[in-house]
């Protein structure tokens, strides 16, 4: 029999720390996100009030916005495969799932930065532009975020820090990630689909 | 096979090891949760001192109705003004209880330490970096916002203030984080929420309710600052190129009711905790003193009541008139149950009468600078909920009046006396000595005394048509008191309101002079000194490192000491 004095004893329970802090952090970002996108819906609905044109005609296109959503609807498949992954001791699979959405979420970036520039909109031009970039450049820094978060997580998996009884980091990470698609399915459907 | 012989939460050993390394370095490096909460704590009473000393200036400036006597113009006068409201919610009241939540919520539910003990670090000096920032832009000509139009420099002013007061925002929502995760993962084995101390309980509530509004008042001030950045600045767009109080109009919602409520929730938590200590029994309603606090955080979530939302004519929205025709029943009920624990009969589970629970028994615990505080507090907050509901009663029209500024003061300094009862009744956990009880009693009368007449003056004057100087800046030549039906009378209210203003701040300095004659004491504390019944007061004054030399046994009631006295009563 080998006795160790002096070590802690492991943790008779696992307090889900990380994943209960996630949701309160994910529930303040989507407050804030409300916040904006309040605004943005009162600003545009005085402005049709008012008979005034909210974007111009054309410049806002339906098609690069659809494929961030589609991106996304495609990462949310991918991280829970991650989750799923990572419960059933399937490393390999882990990796490739947290990659493959951390891949996603720089895809995304590089297509909002397209978005932004294509439309060649001034944020001093009226309040229908800054609101714009404000939206947007609230999506991409929560986009930021969540990316850093899922590419941590990735690094920490690789280092072997996760397994079936550890998998909470990745499903934080997960509930982080899902935050920010549903940001972008409100975004998408309030500024690109009804303009 | 592997034997491990230490517990989990037999850190003593392992901390005794590891050198101790205090100043500076120890403040810049430590995840300690008490450390930390110190740090919030002092933070948070240099700014009631501050703060208070500007309460006194603008109360005198109010009673000569001239702008220009002490602050040299209007424009001045109203970036102090809005300093000492966003300055009391955000810089003294909120920090205040992020402290205390911070060192003793952690030990009341059993925990070794707060939860993301690093990022409540980063929260406090992220806390000290954006109150520094504000109040520097401030005195250099910022603000949120300028009566006379936001040109040149003063931009810049502005905009750093809006800067800082972001990051003070972000930092008390990283610190409600790790408190309130704290309060749902880490507590001890048969701690379920209902067994949770009011206190931590109040926290907890307060937390959620900050996650879930102060978010929107950082977009606003978000969207501000951008607008004033590189945005369309026209009138149509958020405020500043009407050169009026459009900025502070906006983000106002954060210092009126209903929001203005939630930073005083863990008042009902301090009453609730303290109430049974006085009594020396067990809270006669506890389960109905947890709905009551989830009542009135759910009665305090203020983020929809701004101008940007509701109109500016907010305040006679119907949401707005339930909202404050409800909040003070919670406040009454939670006082109800507090004065059923002290007064009442009492229940199955309490201890003998004659048991040694410690602490004094009777009017001697009431007149305690706990008990004192914590009853004040409450009746503070119950009288700045019944404001509020006067406020909302249409025939009355004080939608715009002072009676704004009396809900706020007295809502406010409730919050303000029932932290430092906190840190009276806690003293021995957060810095391992008790604080002198004669000071203590003097600041806590100066405080609620002040802070009755600041908030009854104010009161009266909304019932002679004396509007809130909130509500008549938007053009830069409005007085200060326009005028109102009885113009002598209310200069008379003001003179009490300066009294009431001058004695707050003296309790604020008596609460100064109480710590620094507590440095220089020394002497043992008792680890339970006042017959304290939550986890907290099973360590050592102070506590040591990872908080409990054994780990808490399992909790079957919300008050676990109790039913160690009644287990070895019986024993007996």
């Amino acid at each position: 029999m080998v006795t160790t004095t002096g070590l802690p004893a492991p943790e008779t329970t696992r307090p889900r720390s990380l994943l209960v802090g996630t949701m309160f952090s994910c529930a303040a970002a989507f407050m804030f996100f409300c916040g904006v996108i309040g605004v943005y819906i009162l600003k545009r609905a005085e402005a049709r009030d008012e008979g005034a044109e909210w974007f111009p005609e054309g410049v806002v296109e339906l098609g690069p916005s659809g494929f961030i959503f589609w991106t996304l609807v495609l990462s949310v498949f991918t991280v829970q495969w991650a989750v799923q992954a990572i419960n059933a001791d399937d490393r390999i699979n882990a990796y490739v799932a947290l990659a493959l959405t951390g891949l996603f979420g720089a895809a995304i970036f590089n297509q909002m930065w397209f978005i932004i520039n294509d439309t060649g909109f001034a944020s001093a031009a009226d309040n229908a532009q800054f609101l714009f970039f404000i939206v947007n450049g609230t999506f991409i820094v929560f986009l930021i975020a969540a990316v850093v978060f899922v590419a941590l997580t990735t690094v920490r998996a690789l280092a072997g820090q996760f397994g079936p009884r550890r998998a909470e980091a990745v499903s934080s990470a997960a509930v982080a990630w899902n935050t920010v698609v549903f940001m972008w399915a409100v975004v998408y459907y309030l500024i690109y689909i009804t303009k | 096979m592997t034997m491990t012989d230490s517990p989990p939460a037999a850190n003593t050993a392992l901390a005794a090891a590891s050198p101790r390394v205090v100043g500076l370095f120890d403040a810049l490096t430590t995840t300690d949760h008490k450390r930390i909460g110190r740090l919030w704590i002092r933070s948070g009473l240099l700014g009631l001192l501050a703060a208070t000393l500007v309460g006194v200036v603008l109360t005198i400036e109010n009673s000569n109705s001239s702008p220009d006597d002490v602050f040299g113009g209007i424009n001045n006068y109203f970036q102090y003004f809005s300093l000492y409201r966003f300055g009391l919610v955000l810089l003294v009241v909120a920090p205040l209880f992020v402290g205390l939540a911070t060192v003793v919520v952690p030990m009341q539910v059993g925990a070794t330490n707060i939860a993301f003990p690093r990022a409540a670090h980063g929260a406090v000096w992220l806390f000290m970096i954006g109150a520094g920032t504000t109040v520097v832009s401030v005195v250099s000509g910022g603000g949120w916002g300028a009566l006379d139009g936001v040109t040149g420099a003063e931009q810049d002013a502005i905009a750093l203030t809006l800067a800082g007061t972001g990051l003070v925002i972000v930092s008390l929502l990283a610190a409600s984080v790790c408190v309130a995760t704290t309060v749902v993962s880490l507590r001890t084995s048969g701690m379920n929420l209902m067994r949770v101390p009011l206190f931590a309980w109040s926290m907890l509530v307060a937390a959620g309710v900050w996650l879930l509004t102060l978010p929107v008042a950082l977009s606003n001030l978000v969207l501000v600052y951008f607008d004033l950045r590189g945005g369309p600045r026209t009138p149509e767009s958020f405020g500043i190129a009407e050169g009026s109080n459009a900025i502070y109009s906006q983000i106002g919602w954060l210092v009126e009711q209903p929001q203005i409520y939630a930073f005083a929730i863990p008042v009902l938590g301090v009453l609730g905790t303290i109430a049974p200590v006085v009594a020396k029994r067990r809270h006669a309603q506890h389960v109905i003193a947890v709905a009551l606090i989830g009542l009135f955080g759910l009665l305090s979530v203020g983020g929809w009541s701004q101008p940007w939302f509701q109109g500016d004519n907010y305040d006679e929205k119907f949401v707005f008139i339930v909202f404050g025709l409800f909040a003070a029943i919670p406040v009454l009920g939670s006082i109800g149950a507090a004065a059923d624990t002290i007064v009442g009969r009492g229940s199955d589970g309490d201890p003998d009468p004659g048991a040694d629970v410690g602490g004094e028994r009777g009017l001697a615990g009431l007149l305690s600078v706990y008990g004192l505080g914590a009853i004040g507090a409450a009746l503070l907050l119950l009288a700045g909920t019944v404001a509020g509901l006067a406020r909302v009663i249409q025939p009355w029209d004080l939608g715009d009046r002072t009676t704004v500024t009396s809900v706020m003061n007295l809502v406010l300094f409730s919050a303000a006396a029932a932290a430092i009862a906190g840190i009276w009744f806690w003293a021995p956990k957060i810095g391992g000595r008790e604080l002198p009880v004669s000071t203590g009693r003097l600041a806590m009368l100066d405080v609620v005394a002040g802070a009755v007449l600041l908030g009854g003056a104010d009161f009266v004057n909304g019932f002679l048509e004396t509007p809130a100087f909130g509500y008549q800046v938007a053009g830069s030549s409005a007085p200060l008191v326009a005028e109102p039906s009885n113009q002598g009378f209310v200069e008379a209210m003001n003179v009490v309101g300066a009294i009431g203003a001058v004695l707050i701040a003296l309790g604020a300095l008596a609460v100064f002079a109480a710590m620094a004659k507590a440095m220089r004491s020394s002497g043992a504390v008792d680890d339970n000194p006042y017959g304290g019944q939550t986890l907290e007061w099973t360590t050592s004054s102070p506590p040591p490192p990872g908080n409990f030399s054994e780990p808490p046994g399992r909790v079957v009631s919300e008050a676990p000491l109790l039913d160690t006295v009644n287990e070895n009563g019986e024993e007996a």
